[in-house]
C-alpha cells in the first residue's frame, strides 16, 4: 500500500503543493485523483461531485511535456479536445485565445520540434488549461528544465493561475518552488506515505526574486526541509 | 528547400553518370566482348530501338508491381494492427510470418503459377508476399513504441481506446509505416520478374530477356535489365514523394496550413 488514510481538502482557487521523498504515495495521490486508480477506501470530491474512478475530470501535466510530434501548438492545445470529441470552431477559436494571452501567439502553427524545453511545457500547460477543468494536477512539470528557464516558467504559471483562477495541485521534489509558488505546502513522508505537516505560506503575491531570498521564506524552507530531512544546520 | 532538391536531383543525376562510366570503364579497358556485355550506350539502344514491344510489357510489369505493392501493403497494416491489438494473435502469428519470409520466393513462385494461373494472379501474390513483411513489422514496431504516459495521458483526459488509437497511435506509426513501405518498394519489381519468370509462357519482360539471352543479344539483356530497374526506381521515388508529403513535421518548422489565427505574415 502506497498510501495510509489520507484525508485533504483543498480550497478552490488555491495553489496547493505536495513535498515529499519518492515513494510517499504522491503519485498514487495524482493517480487516484485523476480517476486512474480505485482507493482502497473513501472518495474523491470536486464541488461535492464524486468523481471516484471517473477520469477526464481534472487537468494533468507531466515533467515529460508529451506533446505529439505531429501535431502544431495549436493541435495540441487542442489535443485534449479532439481525444473525446469531434473539434469544433470553437475548440480551435479558444486554444488560439489561451495561446496568445500566454506569450505562445508566434508559434501557433510551429511543430514542437522547433521549440525550446521551456517552451515545449508552456504548451503542454495550455493544453491542460484548455479543457476547462476546475482542478489542475501538475506532476513536477518544470524538473527537467535547467534553473533560468524553471524560474522564468514558474512566475509564468503563477500569472497563467492568477488570470485562470483555477486551482492547482502541485508535485515538486524541489523544496524552493513549492514555497514560492504556493498558498500551501504539505508535507508527505514514505512508509506508509501520509501527509505529516500541512505549512499556510502566508507571503505576499504577487512573488518576485526578492521573495526568495527573504527571511520569512527561508524560516518556511526551513521547516519543510526539517521535516523531510531532520534538523536542518548545526 | 529548393536549392536541397536541385542539390538532390543534381547528386542523383551524378551517381548515374558514375555508375555508367564504370560500367563503360569495365567493358572498354577488360575488352569485354559484345555478346558477353555491351557498352551502356548499346544496351540503351537496344531497349529504344525494340521500344513498341517493351513498352506494353513494361506497362505490364509496372502493373504487376503497383498492385501486388498496394495488396502487401493493406496486408501489412492490417497485419500491424491486429498483431499489436491482440496479444495472443501476435504470439501465434509472429513465427508464421517469419516462416513464410524464410521460404525462397522462387520455389513459390512455380506452385503458385500453377494454383493461379498465368496471369496477374500469381504475380500479385508474390509482390505481395515480399511486400508486406517490413511493412507488418515496422508498423507493430510504431505501434508498440508510443510513449506509455502519453498513452495513460490520455485515458486521464477521458479518451475513450479507439479515439485514442486514432488520434494518437495510428499518426505515431506513420513515420514507420514509411520505412517499411520503402522497403518493400525496392523489393517489389524483384517479385513481379520472379512471378513473370515462372509463368514462362505469354510474353513479359522476363521472358523477353530470356529469349534475348538465348539469342545471346546481351545488348538487350542489359537494356531489359535497365526498364526493370527503372520500375523499380520510380516507384520508390513515389513512395519517398508520399512520405515527404504525409510528414511534414519531420523536416519542416511550421505547418503550411494556417486555418485560424495567428500572425498572417
Amino acid at each position: 500500500m502506497a498510501l495510509s488514510d489520507t484525508s485533504l481538502n483543498v480550497q478552490r482557487g488555491s495553489f496547493v503543493s505536495i513535498v515529499g521523498p519518492s515513494g510517499c504515495g504522491k503519485s498514487t495521490l495524482f493517480n487516484m485523483i485523476s480517476g486512474l486508480e480505485r482507493p482502497d477506501g473513501g472518495s474523491i470530491l470536486i464541488d461535492d461531485r464524486d468523481v471516484t474512478t471517473r477520469t477526464g475530470q481534472v487537468g494533468y501535466m507531466m515533467q515529460k511535456d508529451l506533446l505529439v510530434p505531429w501535431r502544431t501548438v495549436l493541435g495540441n492545445i487542442t489535443l485534449g479536445a479532439r481525444l473525446t470529441r469531434r473539434l469544433t470552431y470553437d475548440d480551435r477559436r479558444r486554444a488560439v485565445d489561451i495561446a496568445q494571452r500566454y506569450g505562445l501567439g508566434d508559434f501557433l502553427h510551429h511543430y514542437p520540434m522547433a521549440l525550446s524545453g521551456g517552451m515545449r511545457q508552456r504548451v503542454a500547460l495550455m493544453r491542460t488549461l484548455a479543457l476547462d477543468h476546475e482542478l489542475l494536477l501538475l506532476d513536477e512539470p518544470f524538473g527537467a528544465l535547467d534553473a533560468q528557464t524553471r524560474f522564468e516558467m514558474q512566475q509564468w504559471l503563477l500569472s497563467v493561475w492568477r488570470e485562470s483562477e483555477r486551482t492547482v495541485l502541485f508535485i515538486t521534489h524541489d523544496v524552493d518552488e513549492a514555497v514560492f509558488l504556493s498558498d500551501r505546502v504539505l508535507v508527505m513522508s514514505s512508509r506508509p506515505g501520509r501527509v505529516v505537516d500541512d505549512i499556510t505560506i502566508d507571503l505576499e503575491r504577487p512573488r518576485t526574486l526578492g521573495t526568495l531570498t527573504s527571511a520569512v521564506f527561508n524560516g518556511y524552507k526551513s521547516q519543510i526541509l526539517e521535516h523531510l530531512h531532520g534538523r536542518v544546520g548545526p | 528547400m529548393k536549392s536541397r532538391l536541385l542539390r538532390n536531383v543534381l547528386g542523383s543525376l551524378l551517381s548515374f553518370v558514375l555508375v555508367m562510366g564504370i560500367w563503360q570503364a569495365i567493358v572498354v579497358w577488360g575488352q569485354v566482348a559484345p555478346y558477353i556485355a555491351p557498352r551502356p550506350l548499346d544496351a540503351f539502344r537496344a531497349i529504344s530501338g525494340d521500344w513498341s514491344t517493351l513498352w506494353p510489357l513494361t506497362l505490364w510489369t509496372l502493373r504487376e508491381t503497383v498492385y501486388g505493392f498496394l495488396a502487401g501493403a493493406v496486408l501489412g497494416v492490417v497485419f500491424g494492427i491486429v498483431m499489436h491489438k491482440i496479444a495472443m494473435l501476435q504470439r501465434v502469428l509472429y513465427p508464421i510470418l517469419i516462416v513464410t519470409q524464410a521460404i525462397p520466393i522462387v520455389a513459390l513462385a512455380a506452385p503458385l503459377v500453377l494454383m493461379l494461373g498465368f496471369n496477374l494472379g500469381p504475380k500479385i501474390v508474390i509482390v505481395a508476399w515480399i511486400v508486406f513483411f517490413p511493412v507488418t513489422v515496422n508498423v507493430l514496431d510504431g505501434l508498440t513504441h508510443v510513449d506509455g504516459d502519453l498513452l495513460t495521458l490520455a485515458r486521464v483526459l477521458g479518451a475513450r481506446r479507439w479515439r485514442t488509437f486514432l488520434v494518437i497511435e495510428v499518426p505515431a506509426a506513420i513515420a514507420p509505416l514509411f520505412s517499411g513501405l520503402k522497403i518493400g518498394a525496392t523489393y517489389a519489381v524483384t517479385g513481379a520478374i520472379i512471378g513473370e519468370m515462372a509463368a514462362s509462357s505469354g510474353s513479359s519482360l522476363a521472358l523477353y530477356q530470356h529469349n534475348a539471352n538465348a539469342n545471346l543479344n546481351a545488348a538487350a539483356v542489359y537494356g531489359t535489365t535497365l526498364i526493370m530497374t527503372a520500375i523499380g526506381i520510380s516507384w520508390f521515388l513515389l513512395i519517398v514523394s508520399l512520405e515527404f508529403w504525409a510528414t511534414p513535421w519531420r523536416r519542416r518548422v511550421t505547418a503550411r496550413r494556417r486555418r485560424i489565427g495567428g500572425k498572417h505574415k
